[in-house]
């Protein structure tokens, strides 16, 4: 049985399998959700009406026994940025979707009227059921009534309250191992993007699932060997290992201590009180209260970085508290407090809301003065005006940019109207860099796989040095491959350490296609993926004025090293040359 | 004059006479006498340079030779928790 891609049409409630193209064989997650938008969605059209299209894809080796490669791509016009967008989550849902051989979901349309729809994809049946019943409510006590109808093997991705409003700051929802409602495909808007079509929920029930075709067992089965001696080896990746004792939260001391690590609403790069929301705090935490730490977001991983934190005594699962949360929940918004970033974090979790960018719009908020910084309290109940879909819940459920805008306030972290991550651009020039480039929005993820080596460009480089355009094109060259490949992020730690490991990777991907990639087809392929993403943004109107920080980067110096943003925007065009 | 040094993780453990009680990095303030680069303050406290991967001189990301100086901030995290900074930047010595 080969692949095959569900096509959804919202309007008339109709689902079919159709052949998967025989040019699209070698793309999975980002590489083919970008590509189907590219191709099939007018870059001009509303991101919210019916021309925009949404698309789901496993990664290339999702679904397999490759450790750490549960990964799902969600990909469409975007209504945050305007532009193209991808986002991706790790989560059991993505591997089953790959092993019942469903290359990709295609959501296009748009429901008239209010109804809202679950759809249901079993082996060779899609079915539509209305999801009134659903609307309204938190998507906490939701999974786990839908878990309860559908039976708990099955998947769940889905949109809340936020995404019914159509705010910009709402993400998509995939169940964690737990069946909790943590693991987001959470950036850029496509939450409404989902919910516009009238689409509430998919539900996957992979029973009698064929399993991921591999074209070749014995390449496979090498390249898994050699991943995982590489991942059970090194010192981020293994059992023990950073990530694994600490979960991403093991970055917070971290960049606090290189000064990069923004405090309320970027306005300082260093406080000491964020040591009581680091990584170590947290795990610690954990234990005592009979959370879960270490955890995997999907069957298979070998890192194994993820968490359930809990209140106290163990009550109230939250799920992961990812280091981009914790900042955004936390120091960003003067908050040093963890169990006040837990229940935010669960809010987001239960809203439907883009931790990342709901962090940056509070931070916003407060310096707007709608709340003092600091006030957890305070931002819980900003997270109500959302949930009862109040005027202010309206404007704030739209993002950092418009809540900026709304309430006076000028310096508002966007590029690309969308809210930076954890990393303050003037103390890491270098992902400042890419958060102007990406064509994405500021975006962390865009480029991190630290592709120096792979690249042949060679060296490291001073993070407060400006002369960063050719790291930060690498990295986003390599992570877009690696976001085809279903692979996490994170195995990039261990494999650009341990060579065998990255040629592990290849072979998998070989096994899998029946191709003959090496290592140097990496970079042509990674490039192939941005270069699609960019026709878009420019067919949309995005020049390389877009490609730019706020101005208060340029001017403002970040306590307490006091550097600015300095890269001149020669340096930012020279990335991908136009 | 002295130098304020922030032990992290299980490093804390090599610092005698501060009992851990907590999640929180340990900060000394260390008398800078005698104290010429990083490398001098791992030595006095017993930390072979394979126990630590990250090391911070006032935000600056640093190797073990950096010169250290009256009322400098220094950072000093353990091997296994190392994310991030390996691998994007170059040690800072002089």
């Amino acid at each position: 049985m080969p692949k095959k891609m569900l096509r959804v049409n919202m309007t008339n409630l109709e689902a079919k399998f159709e052949d998967f193209p025989a040019d699209f064989a070698a793309l999975g997650g980002r590489a083919l959700t970008s590509t189907i938008v590219a191709k099939e969605v007018d870059p001009l059209c509303h991101p919210l009406g019916p021309s925009n299209k949404l698309i789901f894809a496993p990664g290339i080796v999702t679904g397999t026994a490759a450790p750490t490669s549960g990964r799902i791509s969600v990909g469409a016009k975007s209504p945050l940025t305007g532009g193209i967008k991808e986002a991706n989550a790790g989560t059991p849902f993505s591997q089953k979707l790959a092993r019942m051989r469903i290359a990709a979901i295609v959501v296009e349309g748009k429901h008239v009227g209010k109804d809202y729809y679950t759809l249901k994809v079993t082996k060779d049946k899609a079915e539509f059921i209305n999801a009134n019943k659903w609307v309204g409510k938190g998507l906490y006590n939701v999974y786990k009534e839908l878990f309860k109808e559908y039976g708990n093997k099955v998947g769940i991705c889905g949109v809340g309250i936020a995404a019914e409003l159509m705010g910009a700051a709402s993400g998509i929802c995939f169940n964690d191992p737990e069946g909790l409602p943590s693991r987001y495909a959470g950036r850029g808007g496509l939450g409404a993007v989902m919910a516009s079509k009238g689409l509430k929920f998919i539900i996957i029930d992979e029973t009698g699932a064929p399993g991921v075709e591999i074209a070749n067992e014995e390449v496979f089965r090498e390249g898994i060997a050699k991943l995982r001696n590489a991942l059970t080896t090194h010192d981020v990746t293994k059992p023990g290992g950073a990530l694994n004792s600490y979960g991403t939260s093991v970055l917070v001391n971290i960049i606090n201590e290189a000064g990069g690590l923004p405090q309320r609403n970027f306005s300082a790069g260093q406080d000491d009180r964020s040591e009581k929301v680091s990584g170590e705090v947290k795990a610690e935490e954990i234990k005592k209260r009979g959370g879960v730490r270490p955890h995997f977001c999907s069957p298979g991983c070998i890192i194994q970085c993820s968490e359930v934190w809990t209140k106290p005594g163990g009550k109230d699962p939250v799920g992961v508290l990812e280091y981009e949360s914790v900042w955004a929940l936390g120091p960003n918004c003067g908050i040093y407090n963890l169990d006040d970033v837990g229940e935010l974090n669960r809010a987001c979790n239960d809203l439907g809301l883009d931790t990342i960018e709901t962090g940056d719009l509070l931070a916003v908020a407060m310096e707007g003065g709608l709340i003092e910084f600091g006030n957890g309290k305070g931002a819980l109940k900003l997270m109500e005006e959302i949930q009862k879909k109040t005027s202010t819940g309206r404007i704030l459920a739209n993002g950092t940019g418009f809540t900026g805008q709304a309430f006076g306030v000028t310096r508002v972290p966007v590029v690309k109207n969308q809210g930076l991550p954890a990393y303050d651009p003037r103390a890491i020039k270098g992902i400042g860099v890419t958060y102007a480039t990406t064509p994405m929005g500021a975006d962390h993820t865009a480029g991190y796989a630290i592709a120096t080596e792979i690249m042949g460009v060679g060296g490291t480089a001073d993070p407060r040095d400006t002369k960063k355009s050719d790291l930060s094109r690498n990295l986003q060259i390599a992570t877009a491959a690696v976001d085809a490949t279903g692979y996490c992020l994170f195995i990039a730690f261990a494999v650009l350490d341990i060579p065998e490991g990255l040629q592990g990777v290849v072979e998998t991907l070989n096994g899998v296609l029946g191709a003959n990639l090496t290592v140097n087809d990496v970079p042509g392929y990674g490039m192939q993926i941005i270069k699609t993403e960019r026709d878009f943004n420019k067919a949309a109107g995005f020049t390389e004025k877009d490609d730019r920080l706020p101005e208060f980067f340029l001017k403002e110096k970040l306590p307490p090293f006091n550097e600015v943003f300095n890269v001149p925007d020669e340096e930012l065009d020279k990335v991908w040359g136009s | 004059m002295t130098i304020l040094v922030k032990f992290f993780g299980d490093l804390r453990k090599k610092v005698k006479n501060h009992e851990i009680t907590d999640a929180l990095p340990l900060k000394i303030q260390l008398k800078s006498d005698g104290i010429d680069t990083i490398a001098d303050i791992l030595k006095k406290y017993a930390i072979t340079p394979e126990e630590t991967h990250h090391l911070f001189v006032n935000g600056v990301y640093s190797g073990f030779d950096k010169k250290i100086h009256d009322g400098d901030r220094v950072g000093i995290f353990p091997k296994n928790m190392a994310l991030l900074y390996k691998w994007y930047f170059t040690r800072k010595n002089e």
